[in-house]
């Protein structure tokens, strides 16, 4: 068993190593496209290494098509969406998990049911609400979609890591002359803070990578990323393929900086609501 | 556990109904066009530019547009191609679609019949109907009514590499046109060594396939709209039969590109690997930008059969029915039209502008250069093609004449197949 051991672990690293270069490469080669001229990107056989780097592709990325300002329509969207599905979810999350009524079997189903509609047969719906609101062409509009399309699957996450929370807790703090709003604030909603990071991840790569609502609902300089990116796809297939991999590169970075931010309370979010009790 | 008390729970209940149903019955939306109380207009154009030129191009008309015209001012919005169709039945049916459309004549035609656009015959003027061939006004117009202005044309050509065919002692056609025997004569002769003679990305073929068809006059369709019935012959098919005997008999077509698109093809002929290759004139830009410093090439004479037609399917600029300016709009369509504006757009995009005074003013401005003089001489032969009034055109071709052409090109069925899924499936498409 000792002697095998060394060599299971030597294994392991290579199969982990494997995995890594299997999960990175795509976006090595993203990197590669973006810092390449046409000449090169049209040869018959690349290198991952330019031979010259051309940061011009940056350059006309960001002067092309209005790169900036969709990424800050993104960036607003995404995090007032993300703000406001907490806000809203984790009340109800707290609400279905600790207070039992004919509504919340109801309510626990229609949460359910409403992940089986698929989005072509609700955004005709959507959009003529909006209309009638007022609230196409905006951002305002957009995040209010983005909100009831995560509602769903956020609350579900996080009446799962609510049911995980011993009861016993909120108990003590009751005989102890706390208020329901004092253990809320002050007992509950700490301890699930993993559980909301997580959640919190989950809706604002949601709201930044959504394509199709945004389509449909915004026009001209309310655009978000994922539409001025397809503005690079020209007609007859025609691509700018490398200010569209330099501009595919910029986005990313508002996504790993939040990543990079909240990762260490992710994983212990992702697993804290898997086990109930 | 704690029990909600029903009565709030209620309350709660008839808040929100009362919230859904006063934000649905209330009124809204409406066109993006505007009008102050002085009389200035505001019109929004949505264009699909898309090359750097052409975009700066646009902006251009636009800026020096509005300076000109202080009380019918243009805003605008970009949109893309890859997502216009879905775009524009969205803002159609919510009555926010901007006042001037960008698209192509296809999609011009489906809109028209759906009525979501105006009538302009009677505000174009003379001088912008007279400088445009009558072939390019029938692809947007149905019923003696004019549902756009045609702007941009492609065509089909034949890129060479003009160093291989030197080194193949073969001789470059330089006549008007280049029959297709020439083509495949030309083929054979440059297929040697580790070289094919001809690479041909047709990926999706059926576009090319209707276009070149009407090469040998091979129409496809008769009747027009829902009365449209397929009719595939042996002119129908001349220009597949050539392709798959040049591919698997001759052997002087690369097999192996008809799987890639027509960009997809472009290394290999810059490699080397392939003498010449076949795609829309557009591609002479991506060879300019990418090819070698040491690459030599050249656009061969417009290919022909019985004639060198080509379906027309010119990008189009219209206007909405819902359009509260309509005139206004027109008005803006003729300037966006003038010789100089036509012609900087279309070389921007490297295509063929509709007008013969935007054709000039690039034949002045490039004295021909870089395959222009061949690409512009393609204009004269472009044409309305039935396909294009045939209501189940789309469906069919998705659903049907795409896999089937591939199948052929690959050589997995017959021609007689072929043809027997071509008419079964139009059969399918009407039902």
């Amino acid at each position: 068993m000792n002697r095998r051991k060394p060599a299971i672990r030597a294994g392991q690293y290579v199969a982990l190593a494997l995995y890594i270069v299997f999960l990175a490469f795509p976006l090595l080669w993203l990197l590669s496209i973006s810092l390449k001229g046409p000449q090169e990107l049209a040869s018959i056989a690349p290198d991952l290494i330019p031979h010259h780097f051309q940061w011009g592709n940056y350059g006309n990325a960001l002067t092309q098509q209005g790169l900036l300002r969709s990424a800050l329509n993104s960036t607003i969207v995404a995090l007032a969406s993300t703000a406001l599905t907490i806000v809203v979810a984790l009340p109800a999350a707290y609400a279905l998990t600790r207070f039992r009524s004919r509504l919340s079997g109801l309510a626990t189903g229609w949460i359910l049911v409403s992940q089986l509609f698929p989005v072509v047969l609700i955004v005709i719906p959507l959009f003529m609400i909006l209309r009638s609101a007022h609230l196409l062409n905006s951002l305002v509009g957009l995040t209010l979609v983005y909100l009831v399309w995560t509602l769903p699957y956020v609350l579900w996450m996080l009446r799962g890591h609510v049911a995980s929370l011993p009861p016993g807790l909120e108990e003590a703090a009751a005989v102890d002359g706390a208020g329901r709003l004092r253990t809320l604030a002050t007992i509950v909603f700490p301890l699930l803070r993993p559980g909301i990071v997580a959640t919190a991840m989950f809706a604002f790569i949601s709201a930044w990578n959504e394509f199709f609502f945004a389509l449909v609902m915004l026009q001209g300089t309310t655009q978000t990323l994922p539409l001025t990116l397809a503005q690079f796809v020209g007609s007859q297939g025609q691509v700018s393929l490398g200010p569209l991999a330099a501009a595919s590169v910029l986005s990313t970075i508002p996504s790993l900086i939040v990543f990079g931010f909240i990762q260490r309370r992710l994983a212990s979010g992702l697993l804290s609501g898997a086990v109930k009790g | 556990m704690r029990r909600i008390r029903p009565a709030v729970a209620l309350a709660a209940v008839a808040l929100a109904a009362a919230g859904v149903v006063s934000a649905c019955s209330s009124s809204g939306g409406g066109n993006v066009a505007s009008s102050s109380s002085d009389g200035k207009v505001t019109l929004t154009f949505q264009s699909l530019a898309f090359q750097k030129p052409t975009v700066a191009a646009v902006q251009k008309i636009v800026d020096s547009w509005n300076a000109s015209h202080p009380n019918i001012q243009v805003n605008l919005v970009q949109g893309s191609w890859d997502t216009v169709h879905d775009k524009l039945v969205t803002e159609f049916e919510g009555g926010t679609a901007p006042d001037i459309i960008h698209d192509d004549a296809a999609d011009v035609s489906y809109f028209s019949s759906q009525g979501y656009l105006a009538d302009i015959s009677g505000d174009l003027p003379s001088s912008l109907k007279s400088t445009v061939p009558q072939g390019s006004w029938d692809t947007v117009t149905s019923d003696g009514k004019v549902y756009g202005v045609p702007t941009l044309l492609q065509s089909y050509v034949v890129f060479a590499n003009t160093d291989l065919l030197a080194k193949d002692h073969v001789t470059v056609p330089s006549g008007p046109t280049m029959s297709w025997d020439q083509l495949e004569s030309i083929a054979r002769q440059a297929t040697t060594g580790g070289t094919y003679g001809l690479g041909w990305g047709l990926q999706s073929p059926t576009a090319t396939m209707l276009t070149l068809g009407l090469n040998f006059g091979g129409t496809y369709f008769t009747g027009s709209g829902q009365n449209a019935k397929v009719n595939i012959g042996d002119t129908e098919n001349q220009v597949p039969e050539r392709i798959h005997a040049m591919a698997y008999t001759d052997k002087s077509l690369d097999p192996s590109s008809l799987a890639q698109s027509g960009t997809d093809v472009l290394p290999t002929f810059l490699a080397g690997k392939d003498a010449m290759i076949i795609g829309g004139n557009y591609v002479a830009q991506q060879i300019s930008e990418q090819a070698p410093k040491n690459f030599h090439w050249t656009v061969l004479p417009p290919l022909a059969g019985s004639s060198a037609d080509q379906a027309a399917d010119p990008q189009v600029l219209a206007v909405s029915q819902a359009s509260k300016h309509i005139p206004q709009a027109t008005q803006f369509l003729d300037y966006f039209m003038s010789a100089s504006n036509l012609a900087a757009v279309a070389q921007g995009d490297w295509l063929i502008p509709t007008s013969a005074a935007a054709r000039s003013v690039i034949q002045q401005d490039t004295g021909g250069k870089d395959g222009w003089a061949e690409t512009l001489a393609g204009a004269q032969y472009q044409v309305p093609a039935p396909f294009q009034s045939a209501t189940n055109y789309s469906q069919w071709k998705v659903q049907t004449a795409e896999p089937a052409y591939q199948q052929y090109l690959a050589n997995k069925i017959s021609l007689q197949q072929l043809d027997s899924k071509l008419v079964a499936g139009w059969s399918q498409a009407g039902e």
